[in-house]
């Protein structure tokens, strides 16, 4: 009987070792570091607050970040749930026979490796030759240089997001749509309603749990973004965030600070501003879904 | 029946619109992959050029072969690793009962909520004195606690594995183990692939922690090597767009053959959450 209560610890012990080993515990060295002024390779040096007080009273690229975080996320976030729950209720309802191929598509941004992704809009966005200018300029409209300067740049990364972001948005809707029973819309059919009215009094409110997770989940990787604008802009020989660094997310802050500038102490602390910036929003954005529901 | 016909078109129209936005700039990868450099600067290129087999030498010079069997090492004892253990856990969460369950329980999904990168620096720092640095080992060993894989799997497992067909295989003299093996295993399925199809494609495509952590050239995986050495040598756009179609392609296939399993797996996972 003894030997039987150890199983599930047995089950467990995998996980919870490695996760000790390789996620915990470098989490944990990073908290301490955050208080520490060190490269690398000289000994550390303890430092106290000095590295959080230094993020917050004298880093205006810090807050530049932040604030050109949220821009991208404010933007994309919704497209991005509009857009791929629109495409998951077409597909289910109006596209019994190619669902999955048009699933599949739109699926393709997200498969894509964001290495190719930035050297494709890298060259569709091109100043000179881009495929986007040379369309722009059969409709009259001047050429923008778009990865040269800062508000087009921007732009440019929030469609990259978005471009990337749907797809994977409308598989979780597919697979939030596919649990709603099927009497429900059958017993509406019947009372005569439309399918807007369907989706707005059925769909909706039934897929209120996956729009949670969604939302979410966006939300902490919106806050995660490095990839594309590192990619974009280094490809297209652009300093590091792009000009005037007005694609430069939190995350490629920190890895400038971390991991060109070898201020592992100030890295560390900037991600755990970070972390506490997305504990915030992450908190303030389920109690505001919770209390809409209550409404 | 003329009217319904009328009212789908806008439907029809979205749905079209949209699938060719994701698909043109992926088909001007795979295009792009067959002209000279230089010509991808002059217009819009619908038709393949000739100059593929070229594009493809340049690739095999700059020993991309090795780069492609990096991240194949990597990526599928990486998924191996993480969907055995995610699905251990998982089934453990799902249908024993023991001390403490409920509490780990949360602090797994708690740990949800942290973003990868808060560790970033002490996991370098760690892979450096346990002489692990510039090893393809790092990208393996700090992807296995797989916090979302056990979240999927503990929510799959008791959904879709009726505690009955447990305890009829215990009466049949199966072991805890053997249960796993053989009756939990099967069932599951469809989750494994699911959970297999999006941890290769995340390890296939991740960046930022090779790039932190690898800088042997030898040891370059893909996206680090098509980011890095392009810039550093002539700057061959077309040669490198084909190595990447190419190293899209095994993921793309994945996906389509796994397209069906993928919803499957999700509903009985995340979801119902």
């Amino acid at each position: 009987m003894a030997g039987k209560k150890a199983v599930p610890y047995l089950l467990i012990t995998p996980y919870f070792l490695l996760y000790f080993a390789f996620g915990l515990f470098p989490i944990l060295f990073s908290l301490v570091l955050s208080f520490t002024d060190w490269n690398g390779v000289l000994p550390k040096t303890f430092v106290g607050l000095k590295n959080y007080i230094r993020i917050f009273t004298n880093d205006p690229l810090f807050y530049k970040s932040i604030l050109n975080t949220l821009m991208i996320i404010v933007v994309t976030i919704p497209a991005e749930i509009i857009l791929g729950l629109m495409l998951a209720v077409f597909l289910k309802d109006f596209f019994s026979r190619f669902r999955n191929v048009f699933q599949l598509i739109n699926f393709f941004p997200y498969i894509t490796t964001p290495v190719a992704i930035g050297i494709i809009f890298q060259i569709l966005f091109d100043w000179k030759t881009g495929t986007v200018n040379l369309l722009l300029a059969k409709l009259g409209i001047h050429a923008v240089n778009w990865l040269g300067t800062s508000t087009p740049a921007r732009i440019v990364v929030m469609i990259i997001v978005g471009w990337v972001g749907y797809g994977y948005r409308m598989v979780l809707f597919l697979a939030g749509l596919s649990t709603i029973p099927e009497e429900l819309y059958e017993s509406a059919r019947i009372d005569g309603a439309k399918w807007i009215h369907s989706f707005w009094y059925i769909t909706l409110p039934m897929l209120r749990p996956i729009m949670l997770f969604v939302v979410i989940t966006s939300i902490i990787n919106g806050f995660k973004l490095f990839d594309e604008p590192q990619l974009l802009f280094q490809t297209a020989s652009q300093p590091i965030g792009g000009p005037d660094h007005a694609a430069m997310t939190v995350v490629v802050r920190y890895y400038e600070a971390a991991f060109v500038n070898f201020q592992f102490g100030y890295g560390s602390a900037i991600a755990y501003s970070l972390f506490i910036i997305i504990a915030v929003f992450s908190f303030t954005t389920l109690k505001m879904m919770n209390r809409e529901r209550e409404v | 029946m003329k009217t319904m016909i009328a009212a789908r078109i806008p439907v029809y129209v979205f749905v079209t619109i949209l699938s060719l936005v994701s698909l043109i700039p992926f088909y001007m990868m795979i295009i792009m992959g067959t002209y000279v450099s230089e010509d991808l600067y002059t217009g819009l290129k619908l038709l393949p050029g000739n100059y593929l087999v070229q594009n493809f030498k340049t690739i095999m010079e700059q020993n991309f072969l090795r780069f492609y069997g990096n991240s194949l090492f990597v990526s599928v004892l990486s998924t191996a690793g993480a969907v055995l253990v995610s699905a251990l856990t998982g089934f453990a969460f799902a249908k024993y009962d023991f001390k403490g369950k409920k509490g780990l329980y949360y602090f797994i999904l708690g740990t949800l909520m942290i973003p990868a990168q808060l560790g970033l620096i002490g996991f370098v720092a760690e892979m450096r004195t346990l002489g692990l640095a510039n090893t393809l080992y790092p990208l393996i060993l700090g992807g296995l606690a797989n916090a979302f894989g056990v979240f999927w799997m503990t929510q799959y497992i008791q959904s879709s594995v009726p505690i009955e067909i447990i305890e009829s295989g215990r009466l049949d003299g199966c072991g805890d183990f053997g249960i796993f093996l053989r009756i939990v295993l099967p069932v599951i399925r469809p989750a494994m692939v699911t959970l297999s199809l999006l941890f290769f494609l995340w390890s296939w495509n991740n960046y930022l922690t090779p790039l932190v952590l690898i800088n042997k050239e030898k040891l370059y995986t893909i996206p680090l090597a098509i980011s890095t050495l392009g810039s550093e040598y002539r700057t061959d756009y077309s040669a490198r767009i084909l190595a990447l179609a190419i190293a899209t392609i095994p993921v793309l296939v994945m996906f389509g053959f796994g397209s069906k399993h993928l919803i499957r797996g999700l509903v009985g996972g995340s979801v119902k959450g």
